[in-house]
């Protein structure tokens, strides 16, 4: 009985040690919770992928995310969404009116910009894009639509900045959308909730306003 | 033991190898894990099954040996209650979709599993059966209730209905699991008063 005593106590210990690691210390049960808080700790360097878009050549990507001077809020999208990107559409719509409005009067928010990235790369060219943009009212000084025309770029892309897309069988895709703070090197170093976009542009411009002019 | 279940135990351990390399097969994995109820409820219990069979086909002498260590199931079945536990957070389910050795360390957990109630099944008696089953029971009922009525997708790789199905199959399958189990307990109740 000893035994069975004792080895119940190592197992234990050990399922204990298993789940406290999976969990991050039993703060958090899903990828997507240890993705955020994982990538305050550690942020993220966006990949080299090339990019286009209306108005925009064939370009790197860190042209756009690391001038050296702005914040980016990034967002994934496809145009032919009709559920969770309208709700992300408008609140980037909000976000840029904000920004517009804030423009005058506090100069960081200037060096804030919103950022969408369609992932359905073969369907959204720049032309789509454009007239998807011009459809939500984006401004291209604050808002601007991109892709990674090429396949596994795009992949590459999604997957370092843990962005997964599943399609859902019938010609819509889920992913874990949310807003990416994009630091002026380039760097994802905050993921925001939809509902946090208020958090998310006060956060953004904050960190615009440490970044030395 | 009768000849015909001691003919069934020789197939055990065949059977069971044949359906670990079945569901090793790249194709198989990618059929099974590319939806989240494909993989808890075809995938889950045939790897348990596995277990449960590989440690019936082990040596009487090690069994013995292990139940040494395993006085009336209790640290068998304390094991299976925890590792069952930690298999249905999910953020084990996206992870070993990308981690090979997450993967691994599922496929293995499941495994020690099904064979820890092989093992302890019988030596726990009622009583520490219906701990471990109190246990195990309520909390796959109690998750498949959050995937249920979650109204954010608790895995990034899974689309929301596949997980909002797998809920209501969770609570059912820990219903009928809950009230087979008391029936037999009757069962065996009754036969005792006779």
């Amino acid at each position: 009985m000893l035994r069975t005593a004792v080895l119940s106590v190592i197992l234990a210990a050990a399922a204990y040690g298993a789940a406290a690691w999976l969990t991050h210390d039993f703060q958090i049960w899903t990828a997507e919770g240890a993705r955020r808080m994982e990538v305050v700790l550690q942020p993220i360097a966006a990949p080299a992928v090339r990019i286009d878009g209306p108005g925009l050549g064939l370009q790197p990507l860190s042209h756009i995310l690391a001038d050296g001077h702005a914040i980016t809020l990034l967002d994934f999208v496809y145009t032919r969404c009709r559920t969770v990107c309208t709700a992300l559409g408008s609140v980037f719509q909000q976000m840029q009116g904000m920004l517009q409005a804030d423009s005058r009067a506090n100069p960081a928010a200037q060096r804030v910009r919103l950022v969408s990235i369609s992932f359905d790369q073969q369907y959204d060219n720049p032309q789509i894009l454009q007239a998807y943009a011009a459809r939500l009212g984006a401004d291209p000084l604050v808002w601007r639509f991109l892709r990674v025309p090429d396949a596994a770029e795009s992949r590459r892309l999604l997957a370092a900045l843990q962005v997964v897309v599943v399609p859902d069988g019938r010609g819509d895709f889920e992913h874990n959308a949310a807003l990416l703070v994009i630091d002026q090197h380039g760097r994802l170093v905050r993921v925001f909730d939809y509902a946090e976009s208020q958090l998310a542009i006060d956060f953004a411009r904050d960190m615009a306003g440490r970044i030395a002019p | 033991m009768t000849s015909s279940s001691h003919h069934l135990l020789k197939w055990q351990l065949p059977a069971s190898a044949f359906t670990l390399s079945l569901l090793a097969l790249p194709a198989m994995r990618h059929v099974l894990e590319a939806s989240m109820t494909r993989q808890m409820l075809v995938q889950f219990p045939l790897l348990l099954l596995s277990g449960f069979s590989l440690a019936g086909s082990l040596p009487r002498v090690w069994r013995a040996a292990a139940g040494r260590w395993n006085r009336h199931g209790i640290s068998g079945l304390f094991a299976a209650a925890m590792l069952l536990a930690i298999l249905m957070i999910p953020r084990l389910l996206d992870l070993a979709l990308t981690d090979i050795r997450i993967e691994l360390a599922k496929w293995l957990a499941l495994l020690v599993c099904g064979a820890a109630v092989r093992l302890s099944w019988r030596p726990a008696g009622l009583v520490m059966q219906g701990f471990f089953l109190g246990n195990v029971l309520p909390m796959m009922a109690v998750i498949g209730y959050l995937f249920d009525s979650s109204p954010v997708r608790l895995c990034n790789a899974y689309l929301i209905d596949d997980q909002e199905g797998l809920g209501q199959k969770l609570v059912w399958i820990a219903t009928v699991i809950g009230l087979t189990w008391l029936v037999s307990v009757f069962r065996k109740l009754m036969q005792t008063n006779d």
